[in-house]
């Protein structure tokens, strides 16, 4: 089993961005509306590219049947084709992790070749920016000949300004 | 911090970033750097038997680089190893140290003493776990006749052809895969829960298979890793677990302050 430490960003995000107490609810004269630049990173289940790539996933796990051909050729299969992956510690193996059929949102590496022109309905919202930095949980896997581009938007939204 | 240096006309004061709340006997966390570029050091500011935990930002800079996040996620997660914290969600900021003491800490200080209190020596554990794309499709297909039966179905059809079938086919999967996500959260909680003091499943995503949040009292801690190992173990090949913690208790904060009644 993995212990992370530190932890990735990706568990790191999802700690600090959606609990703990809200300072707002406490400070209401003296609160300082600043500019928050942040991920959003939940993956949308329902959206018809999520539904291909399961279907896809699937289409191919079959042949694993074929006795030529096991699992371990079709991950190498399906990291070829101008794959370009980024992967370390507890996720090791990004082929045969799930997030691999699904937009793997939460990864910001140095996909700097996305398109920006699809509009699928994940939710894959990305730092801009912030493409130097040395995360260690994150990877991104490209399949560009059938998949379709991610959606990259600058998630940057105002906070309350006083 | 509002001695600090003279600033030139124009330019504003630093503000007060917020991570959390904890108790005045809390040691300084002296190494810890805080969020913002270059950043400042986190210091603690008392009053009335609390401190909150700070540091200088620049008020007209955006903040959210992962180094910010980590930095926040840093501060109270090393903290809280030492003494009980309260965690602040991420981007709080306040206008200066004054503000601290008058707005937070002086009318709300018993509500923090009495949660850290509550909160004692326990610390949040989060449990996360991915599925292993080939082990998790085998049992859909096997489990699901019908499933199957598409799959061999769309297999022969041509990428247009096939869409629709497709798509109802990975909706299939998808409305599977999200059951097993219940069922093994439910499994993972029913296991873990009864070593600890609290716990809390988060929503099912479509990227993770399990993922929840557990308040270990600090005696119970070996305990409950061993019990992670074992079920890690016992999942192995299928779902590949990771155990994130000690941490500051981001999932249980709002319950603490709740149950010590004097919230905002």
């Amino acid at each position: 089993m993995a212990r992370p430490s530190p932890s990735g960003l990706v568990d790191v995000v999802d700690l600090i961005l959606d609990k703990g107490l809200v300072i707002d609810a406490y400070v209401r004269v003296s609160l300082v509306g600043i500019e928050l630049l942040t991920i959003d990173v939940r993956v949308v289940v329902a959206s018809v590219d999520t539904y291909l790539r399961f279907a896809e996933a699937v289409n191919r796990l079959d042949l694993k049947q074929d006795p030529e051909k096991g699992l371990p050729d079709l991950i190498q299969d399906m990291q070829e084709g101008g794959a370009k992956k980024k992967t370390t510690g507890a996720l090791e193996g990004v082929g045969d992790t799930v997030g691999n059929m699904i937009d793997r949102v939460r990864g910001h590496g140095d996909d700097e070749d996305d398109d920006l022109t699809d509009e699928d309905e994940d939710e894959d919202e990305d730092e801009e920016d912030q493409e130097d930095e040395e995360d260690e949980q994150e990877e991104v896997e490209e399949e560009p000949a059938r998949r379709p581009a991610r959606r990259r938007a600058p998630a940057q939204r105002k906070r309350r300004e006083r | 911090m509002n001695s600090a240096i003279p600033r030139q006309t124009g330019e504003q004061d630093p503000a007060c970033y917020v991570y959390g709340v904890v108790s005045d006997s809390a040691p300084e966390p002296a190494a810890a750097q805080g969020v913002g570029d270059p950043p400042a050091p986190v210091v603690l500011v008392r009053h009335r038997g609390v401190a909150a935990l700070v540091s200088e930002v620049d008020p007209t800079a955006a903040l959210g680089s992962p180094a910010d996040l980590r930095a926040h996620a840093n501060v109270l997660d090393t903290v809280a190893q030492h003494a009980p914290t309260l965690p602040f969600r991420f981007g709080g900021v306040v206008r200066d140290v004054q503000a601290v003491t008058d707005e937070l800490l002086d009318p709300f200080g018993d509500t923090f003493a009495a949660a850290l209190e509550d909160l004692g020596d326990r610390a949040q554990f989060a449990v996360r776990g991915e599925y292993r794309q080939g082990a998790v499709l085998q049992e859909i297909l096997a489990a699901r006749p019908d499933i199957a039966k598409l799959n061999e179905q769309t297999k022969e059809l041509s990428e247009e052809a096939g869409h629709y079938q497709r798509v109802q086919l990975g909706e299939m999967v998808a409305r599977e895969m999200a059951a097993r996500q219940q069922e093994d959260t439910s499994a993972l909680i029913e296991r873990l829960a009864p070593l600890t003091a609290a716990a809390s499943a988060n929503g099912v995503s479509a990227d993770l298979a399990v993922d929840a949040a557990f308040l270990v009292d600090s005696g119970r801690r070996r305990e409950f890793e061993a019990a992670v190992e074992e079920l890690a173990h016992d999942w192995a090949g299928r779902i590949d677990l990771r155990l994130l913690g000690p941490l500051a208790p981001y999932d249980f904060v709002a319950d603490l302050i709740e149950q010590a009644g004097g919230g905002p």
